[in-house]
């Protein structure tokens, strides 16, 4: 006999991560290909560095808002925006 | 002859972001002769946010030379974007080239947006549905029209521009899997078709900086979360102080993928 997955549990793990990703860059509010989701025992760790504070708190917003019962956690940082303090040279 | 090239892409610019950027590009007159964006100046490619970008980069003392990325197209706004940008005097690159006079020497770059397709021997093939074909055909045009664009220009020295990257090297730390959709080892071919000094590209956000073509071009992923710094700064020439050149042999070896 086949055994099904309970209904009542929720999509694999693995679908979840792919629909976050894809709402990472589809959705106007965060449009950002550069964040990483890694499944930890506790929680979905989302990785990655973004422009501003703003867009690093729209992005746990929005992930939470869409998935409510999946516990997430974030650190993304924001890139650093200073003059170089080195060159390279290329002879 | 030394000329001074400034770079960074990728700041995905909208309104939250003006004005981070500014202090910084402040100082270029004084380290830099270009300063070169190498495409996703914007989140989604609309004329508000062209005017961010503007309003940063516009009205510097260096010239400013850019490609756009594919961000920059996701609204279909393309010519309201080029029109912004091209008001505030800064360079859109496609399919063609500039070439600036610097204090040390010519300096021509020719600039393609660039797009995937992956790398020698794991790529996409022009074959199939028409999708596919589309897809690998996209790519080689624009190689086909960086390479004549590099040929074309009268320069000392020459730097290919593009948003996708030319070779593998930069993307280490990028999973495998998405190498074809970072670049393709055609706008390689197609720098290396001219005597190319430096070629500098952007999109792969967690790649890594330094990279080699197979002709020996040397290739800088310049992407803003790469080099976390408003921008870099390359001396390119052959008159250099040789106790600050870097050892050729050190570029583009390193391959930790995580
Ligand atoms: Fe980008
Ligand atoms: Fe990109």
């Amino acid at each position: 006999m086949t055994h099904h997955r309970d209904i009542g549990a929720g999509p694999p793990d693995e679908y979840v991560e792919a629909e976050i990703q894809r709402l990472l860059v589809e959705d106007p509010a965060v449009a950002e290909q550069g964040i990483t989701v890694i499944r930890r025992e506790r929680a979905l760790v989302l990785y990655g560095e973004v422009e501003s504070p703003h867009r690093r708190e729209e992005i746990l917003r929005r992930v939470s808002e869409r998935f409510p019962d999946v516990p997430i956690t974030s650190d993304i940082g924001v890139i650093r925006a200073q003059a170089p303090t080195e060159i390279e040279q290329l002879p | 002859m030394v000329i001074r090239i400034a770079a960074v892409g990728d700041v995905h610019l909208d309104e939250d972001v003006v004005g981070r950027f500014r202090p910084a590009l402040e100082e270029l007159p004084e380290c830099a002769d270009v300063l070169l964006l190498a495409g996703d100046l914007t989140r989604h490619g609309t004329e508000a946010e062209a005017r961010c970008v503007a309003e940063e980069f516009g009205g510097l003392s260096v010239p400013v030379v850019t490609v756009l990325g594919n961000h920059d197209h996701q609204c279909d706004q393309v010519p309201q974007v080029v029109k912004v940008l091209e008001d505030a005097g800064i360079t859109v690159l496609e399919g063609n080239g500039v070439v600036l006079d610097c204090a040390g020497g010519r300096l021509g770059i020719a600039g393609v947006k660039g797009f995937g397709g992956g790398f020698a021997g794991r790529c996409a093939s022009d074959f199939g549905e028409p999708e596919m074909k589309a897809f690998v055909r996209t790519t080689t045009d624009s190689a086909d029209r960086l390479g004549a664009a590099l040929r074309s220009l009268d320069c000392d020295m020459l730097v290919a521009l593009t948003h996708y990257s030319p070779v593998p090297d930069t993307l280490a730390g990028e999973p495998l899997e998405i190498y074809p959709f970072l670049g393709s080892y055609q706008l390689g071919q197609a720098i290396d078709s001219a005597p190319t000094a430096l070629a500098v590209h952007g999109h792969a956000h967690a790649g890594t900086e330094r990279g080699t073509t197979p002709g020996g071009v040397r290739v800088r992923n310049v992407a803003h979360p790469v080099i976390k710094q408003a921008y870099s700064v390359f001396h390119v020439g052959d008159q250099l102080d040789t106790d600050q050149v870097s050892p050729i042999g050190q570029s583009g070896s390193q391959r930790s993928w995580s």
